[in-house]
């Protein structure tokens, strides 16, 4: 199902922020896109964000709404990383983790996580195309699913 | 059926459709406000977590009086040029770049060359099961400074390093490092156990990041970031500023 499959995506992503929002904001902070105070709050907005988004897909309601709003945000993430790696920094995504600081030494997967990223986003695509799916709040307040 | 009946079948039809459309319509409108509304108050939760984080470290913090660079670092040496060293006594690549570097670092303090800065900071609580061994470690490090000691600790926690992905070491085992320094007096145990300046380290980590360090080690010559941090670079760095 990939309305559940995406939902699980933000819960996870949005659940392991969330316990050290400080490390979060430092992750946001390593992209240095804008300056640490607003960094600080981006990162600790973003994982309740996350997590709102995850359960609103879990139970289904204006799926093709959150399924839209998925998008955006994988595609600013994507930018994000796109940015980082052209400008050569040598960081860890944060995509799953407090990431932010990679160890010299460590070599950054940007590949892999914008590949990662697009799978992401050709979920919510398909949801935003298709958003009326089984066992989703929606079906049950439109009546029935076409 | 006459013409008549199926005209107003018709009819009935369409008006049903119709109000069956409008219900969806006031059904989406509804939801989708409905997630608008939920996702700004997550992101006002957030925040709002953030803030109280932030003003229980302010209230907790105490800054040890040794340190300098506005209460971040631990100094050695006098020397014209300074050597900033931010480390997470977590951090394996720190470990071995004190053992790479740190005669170097010693010999730069002991010819009046460099004074090096010590930046103990926190970023890989995340790898000590929830012990936060990283801000336990850079708080031990103060508590170390205040007793004078700040150099032989230092020291002793990188020979100590525990694996990452373990506890880390317990509050006694740090406690023993530091009687093993010369910290024999109740003011370092009662500052590891009474986690005096854990609100320090949080506080630190947190200047560290925005003056731009991203991982550690980070090692900075008068203010301009190593690409590498080697012993090497490091003395070219110096030769050429100083």
């Amino acid at each position: 199902m990939t309305r559940l499959a995406l939902a699980v995506v933000w819960i996870v992503a949005g659940g392991q922020k969330m316990t050290d929002l400080a490390a979060s904001g430092r992750a946001v902070n390593a992209y240095r896109l804008m300056p640490y105070d607003a960094a600080k709050i981006v990162g600790a907005v973003q994982p309740f964000l996350e997590i709102a988004l995850g359960l609103l897909l879990l139970v289904g309601l204006a799926v093709r709404l959150s399924a839209g709003i998925s998008a955006v945000l994988l595609l600013i993430f994507m930018a994000g990383i796109v940015s980082a790696w052209a400008r050569g920094l040598q960081i860890d995504c944060g995509c799953f983790s407090q990431g932010g600081a990679l160890a010299a030494g460590q070599t950054p997967e940007y590949a892999r996580e914008i590949a990662r990223d697009a799978g992401f986003l050709v979920l919510a695509a398909m949801l935003l195309c298709k958003p009326r799916t089984r066992f989703s709040l929606d079906g049950l307040l439109l009546g029935g699913h076409r | 059926m006459s013409k008549g009946a199926k005209e107003r079948a018709a009819v009935r039809r369409i008006v049903a459709d119709q109000k069956a459309r409008e219900k969806r319509r006031a059904v989406t409108l509804w939801t989708s406000t409905s997630v608008i509304i939920v996702l700004v108050i997550a992101g006002l939760i957030g925040w709002a977590v953030l803030s109280g984080q932030e003003t229980d470290n302010a209230e907790k913090l105490t800054t040890p009086p040794a340190a300098v660079d506005g209460g971040t670092a631990f100094a050695a040496g006098d020397g014209p040029v300074e050597i900033d060293i931010y480390e997470d006594f977590m951090c394996p690549v720190c470990r071995a770049f004190e053992s790479a570097s740190g005669d170097a670092l010693q010999q730069l303090v002991a010819r009046h060359k460099a004074t090096v800065r010590y930046h103990p900071i926190a970023i890989l609580d995340r790898a000590s099961n929830g012990t936060r061994y990283s801000t336990r470690s850079a708080a031990a490090a103060a508590a170390a400074a205040e007793g004078g000691r700040f150099a032989e600790y230092h020291r002793a926690l990188f020979a100590n390093q525990p694996t990452e992905g373990s506890d880390g070491l317990d509050d006694a085992k740090l406690i023993q490092l530091g009687e093993s320094v010369g910290l024999t007096g109740t003011a370092f145990a009662d500052a590891i156990t009474g986690k005096t300046y854990w609100a320090w380290a949080t506080t630190v980590t947190g200047e560290a990041s925005a003056r731009g360090v991203t991982g550690t080690p980070t090692v900075m010559v008068n203010g301009s970031k190593l690409d590498e941090p080697t012993a090497a670079a490091v003395e070219q760095a110096v030769a050429a500023a100083g």
